[in-house]
């Protein structure tokens, strides 16, 4: 296996707050990689270093082993790596479909193969039925999807998924994860950020847990699951009686 | 609310924005006819009237392209309408280039000038960048006005005459009266209209509007936000600046007060956008022919009398001469006001409006037979 993203001492700094510091990881080719930590631990801030929003304050990120550092995000996203937002960030004036189509003419200059492909990728999101309504006009569940169509209308080889499961309910839930799981089956290498413990304690094969900006673990679901800092990260210390 | 309907329909197929052939002949039936109006009219004023028509399409279009489609409010739009008129006056009067080389230039002159602007200024968003293409839009208005060797400042630049355009050996335009401003105008105006139709039914305006709609959703789409934005700019400022030129000869007076006024061409041309309906095509159409007609009332409510709209001895003419002739940007205020709380998307939005209702009514007129 090799890694598809390196993680190389990372670290950002807003004035004297360290929102990352020194976070080393690598995610594997075709893999799951889960990202977990209590609010403010970093992990958005993580995601904006990784596709260029931010600049990191030191270390690197490499992506098929080039050097992300100074990319500005579109340039990040023709390279086939891409992200969604955990606040969805619906084009509120166009309809569904034009939505994708803007997704997809990052990989086409015609606008009839960019609708083809935009309306392949909301059949694989069941939303093609919805194909001509105003992307503003949706319920949250389904602007998440439309979040997800639209940014595998780009053709990504990495996806970087913010909380798409955030303010959903439990049907809409197991349908996102059996897409994730679905895309995982097609060979996209996945990053996902969730608060939901057996969401992503199922779809992950390695967990990497943050804390206060730094890495605090590492590993398999159950490795992650029961290591003692995280335990304390998200229910205290314990107390000796 | 809404009942789930069973439908006999086929499900309805992804909605194309694409060519239609009825819309386009429709078009050009409009523009034959107008092209006519000459022909049937030799008044003056109402030619005049066309003309500042057509030259506020251009200008909405115009402002459309940055305003409407990428969501850059520009309020500074008087620096291209300005660069171009001062190009093509300058030339024609200093070294008698004819005017439509001149007006090329000027067109390139203005793109240059939006890529420096567009540098500064799209860094900044919303509130920000409104406030900054004021303020480089009137640093060139003050400019032009003390930079006086060259631009003869606040006294103008006024066309001693425009050299005949010889067509074809049988064919030559003499620049005088209304009639060939009129055609020349209205080419532009459709120039302008064709030119928003181009951007909304290509990438470059789905990109557009990507980038109105939220910009760091479109930069994560792999949208090059500067590149994008300049490109509407520079769209945007070669024909303004085209308007501007023919503003210009048109007049045949030109001065930094008038051509790079913010109320009179800057406001005028987001006002037109936003009372047509922004972001669409026919949009800035509608603003255009209500702002004009609003203002030229509003100026010289005397346009109504020569037409013979109004009697000569119209109360109404009194009236707006005395109490409302230096009013007229007070008047735009309010008609703001009001679109903006019954209109949001422009008079097009309210006739889209009717439309739509219109239709579903004829729908539901039909249903008991059908089902």
């Amino acid at each position: 296996m090799t890694a598809i993203l390196q993680i190389k001492h990372v670290s950002k700094f807003f004035g004297g707050l360290a929102a990352n510091s020194d976070v080393s990881f690598d995610v594997e080719a075709g893999s799951i990689m889960g990202l977990i930590g209590p609010n403010g631990a970093g992990k958005t801030t993580l995601f904006n270093c990784i596709t260029g929003y931010y600049p990191p304050s030191k270390g690197e990120v490499l992506f098929k082993g080039v050097r992300m550092n100074g990319l500005q995000p579109n340039q990040v996203c023709r390279l086939g790596m891409a992200r969604t937002w955990q606040k969805v960030r619906p084009l509120a004036k166009l309809s569904v479909v034009d939505n994708v189509m803007v997704g997809a003419l990052a990989r086409t200059n015609s606008l009839r193969v960019a609708r083809e492909v935009a309306m392949e990728q909301l059949r694989v999101v069941r939303m093609d039925q919805k194909a001509g309504a105003l992307a503003g006009g949706l319920p949250i569940g389904e602007r998440k999807k439309l979040e997800v169509a639209r940014v595998l209308a780009t053709r990504p080889e990495l996806l970087l998924l913010d909380e798409v499961m955030g303010g959903l309910n439990p049907a809409e839930s197991e349908e996102i994860i059996q897409l994730i799981l679905e895309l995982k089956r097609l060979g996209l290498t996945q990053v996902v950020i969730e608060h939901d413990m057996k969401a992503i304690m199922r779809l992950s094969d390695r967990i990497v847990c943050l804390n206060s900006g730094e890495k605090l673990a590492e590993g398999t679901p159950h490795e992650v699951a029961h290591h003692k800092d995280v335990v304390a990260a998200y229910l205290g210390e314990a107390v000796d009686a | 609310m809404r009942l789930p309907m069973p439908s006999l329909r086929r499900p309805r197929p992804a909605p194309t924005r694409g060519f239609s052939t009825p819309a386009l002949l429709a078009w050009l039936a409009v523009i034959v006819a107008v092209a006519l109006v000459p022909q049937l009219t030799r008044k003056p004023s109402l030619l005049h009237l066309w003309i500042m028509v057509f030259l506020a399409i251009s200008q909405g279009a115009a402002w459309n392209v940055i305003g409407g489609y990428a969501g850059q409010y520009s309020v500074g739009h008087a620096a291209y309408f300005g660069m171009g008129a001062y190009t093509t006056m300058l030339l024609l009067e200093l070294a008698q280039l004819p005017p439509w080389w001149g007006i090329g230039l000027g067109m390139l002159n203005a793109v240059l000038l939006s890529l420096v602007i567009g540098a500064i200024t799209f860094r900044l968003r919303g509130p920000y960048f409104v406030l900054a293409s004021i303020a480089v839009a009137e640093i060139i208005r003050l400019a032009t006005l003390y930079w006086k060797d060259f631009t003869r400042g606040a006294e103008g630049i006024l066309l001693s005459g425009i050299p005949p355009l010889q067509l074809s050996e049988t064919l030559t335009v003499r620049f005088v009266g209304k009639q060939p401003f009129f055609y020349v105008a209205l080419g532009l105006a459709v120039l302008a209209v064709s030119a928003n139709w181009v951007v909304q039914h290509t990438k470059l305006g789905y990109y557009f509007q990507a980038i109105r709609e939220d910009q760091d959703a479109a930069h994560s789409l792999g949208i090059n936000l500067t590149l994008h934005k300049s490109v509407a700019l520079a769209i945007s400022a070669a024909f303004t600046a085209a308007a501007g030129a023919v503003f210009g000869l048109y007049v045949r007076f030109i001065d930094p007060n008038i051509v790079f006024s913010l109320p009179d061409v800057s406001v005028q041309m987001v006002l037109i956008c936003i009372i047509g309906g922004i972001g669409t095509i026919l949009g800035p159409v509608i603003g255009a022919v209500v702002m004009v007609l609003l203002g030229e009332t509003l100026r010289n409510p005397k346009w109504l009398v020569q037409v013979g709209v109004l009697g000569d001895e119209s109360p109404v003419v009194a009236f707006i001469e005395q109490r409302l002739s230096n009013a007229h940007v007070l008047v735009y205020g309010l008609l703001v006001v009001l679109v903006i709380l019954f209109a949001p998307d422009g008079i097009l939005g309210v006739l889209r409006g009717w439309w739509g209702r219109l239709g579903r009514r004829a729908a539901a007129a039909q249903r008991p037979e059908t089902t």
